[in-house]
């Protein structure tokens, strides 16, 4: 095995259990999981009430499209509280402890340390929107499945929480303390999802406000459109965070 | 002034001219010297004069403006993933993770050094075994006291037995039977070929333990000798005249 991979396995397990040990992760996977599985009843209890007149309709919405979607993107509007806090202290936290040097003495650079750290956040968050997935899948033989835009969602998810988990370690690499790192994330990712609020407004469908805002990159797969565009933009988000994240951490061993 | 020490291509660690400044003044400046394999030496200095700052960049942890540092011959600012195999560090304070237990921490620490599996498991037993830290195993790190943090950090420094043992204050609220230990370990590791620096303020420790003594005021090298366990005073005097006045000169006239 490389170096390389050696490295990156040995902060992501030194990560992942230092997330699990802590209250806040758990506290988090609590309260989310438990509004979601509300108002995944909520919804349900809406899909078998208008089941009757939806009969009538030869091309009605289905379970996914009233059930499984809408529960998605309740977890994609959590996403933009949990993900900050989830990964507030991957950085700062380590450089508030002074244990930051403990990994630069292990002679790895930064960019293995952010690797290793985000692929930790990033478990957590597949685990979690695993057990959100689990709760329309529990019906799967109980109801007709589009399985195709079941997918879709599920990548645009997963693609939108990679993304804010990258923008949320860039945060706490800048931040000083992991509080800090948590607010400049919110802040960053819920500019990044309104950015064309102003142009919508004005009827502006196009340009370049609309592409650079992550809402005009998720709805679509949203309602089960995959289009290698939206897919590149989340990827060259992610790569964008990290390599600033990388490069700020690589900065605090020229600079401290 | 130059090192007592010829340069040699066996000299575990080699300086050049080492330099970094740190909150906007120079913390070490041109600093050169070179450790053997079993070597021992004490780096002493009033606080700021630039024992931690030194023991970082040769850590790995910070990176020097200027100079070169070398290790096993081999150039460390270019490569410093021999960090990895070659250098045990206990930073002053011993940093924790303080959600895990000592043996998730030692866990963690080996296998940041490239350490796995049986290698991992035998090297953690052994070092527990050696400082005694059994009893402690499945603490949290972030509950132990000063003392035991220290004894972790010197487990973690340890585990993958490197080349280079770098101690910064390792004594640091260790009890006086603790101290004696960490004596007989420190030369236990001197014995088997580890080259050891150990920065303290601790004259006594230098005495006890060391072959060889630096003196750092000011971030530059002021005295760089050999130790005679039977000649405390001299070091002191050494010491204090070059604390006061900053010279090796005005050290001897006192």
């Amino acid at each position: 095995m490389s170096h390389a991979f050696t490295d990156i396995v040995a902060v992501t397990r030194l990560e992942w259990r230092r997330l699990l040990v802590r209250p806040l992760a758990w506290v988090l996977a609590a309260l989310t999981l438990a509004w979601l599985a509300w108002n995944f009843t909520l919804l349900l209890g809406g899909f078998l009430a208008g089941q009757i007149q939806r009969a009538a309709l030869p091309d009605g919405p289905g379970f996914i499209d009233l059930v499984g979607v809408p529960l998605l993107a309740q977890l994609a509007q959590l996403a933009f509280l949990v993900v900050p806090l989830l990964c507030m202290s991957t950085i700062a936290g380590e450089r508030r402890n002074g244990t930051l040097p403990l990994l630069f003495a292990a002679g790895m650079p930064a960019s293995r340390i952010v690797l290793g750290k985000y692929l930790a956040v990033q478990g957590w968050l597949l685990l979690w929107l695993a057990l959100t997935l689990a709760m329309p899948l529990a019906l799967m033989h109980a109801t007709h499945f589009d399985w195709g835009k079941l997918a879709a969602a599920t990548l645009g998810l997963a693609l939108m929480l990679a993304a804010l988990a990258a923008i949320g370690v860039a945060c706490s690499s800048f931040a000083s303390h992991p509080a800090l790192a948590a607010a400049a994330a919110l802040v960053v990712a819920l500019a990044l999802w309104s950015v064309n609020l102003g142009a919508q407004m004005a009827g502006i469908n196009g340009g370049a406000i609309n592409w650079l805002a992550m809402s005009t990159h998720l709805q679509p797969m949203l309602r089960g459109l995959v289009s290698s565009t939206d897919v590149v933009w989340f990827v060259l988000l992610i790569v964008l965070a990290l390599a600033l994240a990388a490069r700020r951490l690589s900065a605090d061993k020229e600079r401290n | 002034m130059a090192s007592i020490i010829p340069d040699s291509p066996k000299a575990v660690l080699q300086l050049e001219r080492l330099s970094r400044r740190r909150a906007g003044r120079p913390a070490v400046q041109q600093l050169s010297l070179s450790l053997q394999s079993g070597q021992v030496m004490g780096l002493l200095g009033v606080n700021g004069a630039g024992k931690s700052t030194t023991l970082s960049m040769i850590a790995g942890a910070l990176r020097p403006d200027s100079g070169d540092i070398r290790l096993n011959g081999e150039d460390f600012l270019e490569h410093p993933e021999l960090a990895r195999t070659q250098i045990g560090w206990l930073p002053e304070r011993a940093p924790v993770w303080a959600e895990l237990t000592v043996d998730e921490h030692l866990d963690a620490h080996g296998r940041l050094r490239g350490l796995a599996g049986a290698t991992l498991r035998q090297a953690r037993t052994a070092i527990i075994e050696r400082l005694e830290l059994q009893s402690l195993t499945r603490r949290l790190a972030g509950v132990l006291s000063q003392g035991q943090r220290q004894r972790l950090g010197l487990a973690c420094a340890l585990l993958h037995r490197p080349a280079l043992l770098v101690l910064d204050e390792p004594a640091n609220a260790l009890d006086p039977v603790q101290v004696a230990a960490l004596r007989a370990l420190i030369r236990e590791q001197a014995a088997s070929g580890t080259a050891v620096i150990l920065s303290t303020h601790l004259l006594a420790e230098v005495t006890a333990v060391c072959d060889r003594v630096v003196i750092l005021h000011e971030g530059s090298l002021r005295h760089d000798g050999a130790v005679h366990a039977d000649d405390h005073a001299a070091l002191e005097r050494t010491f204090f005249g070059i604390a006061m006045n900053g010279s090796t000169e005005s050290a001897r006239a006192a």
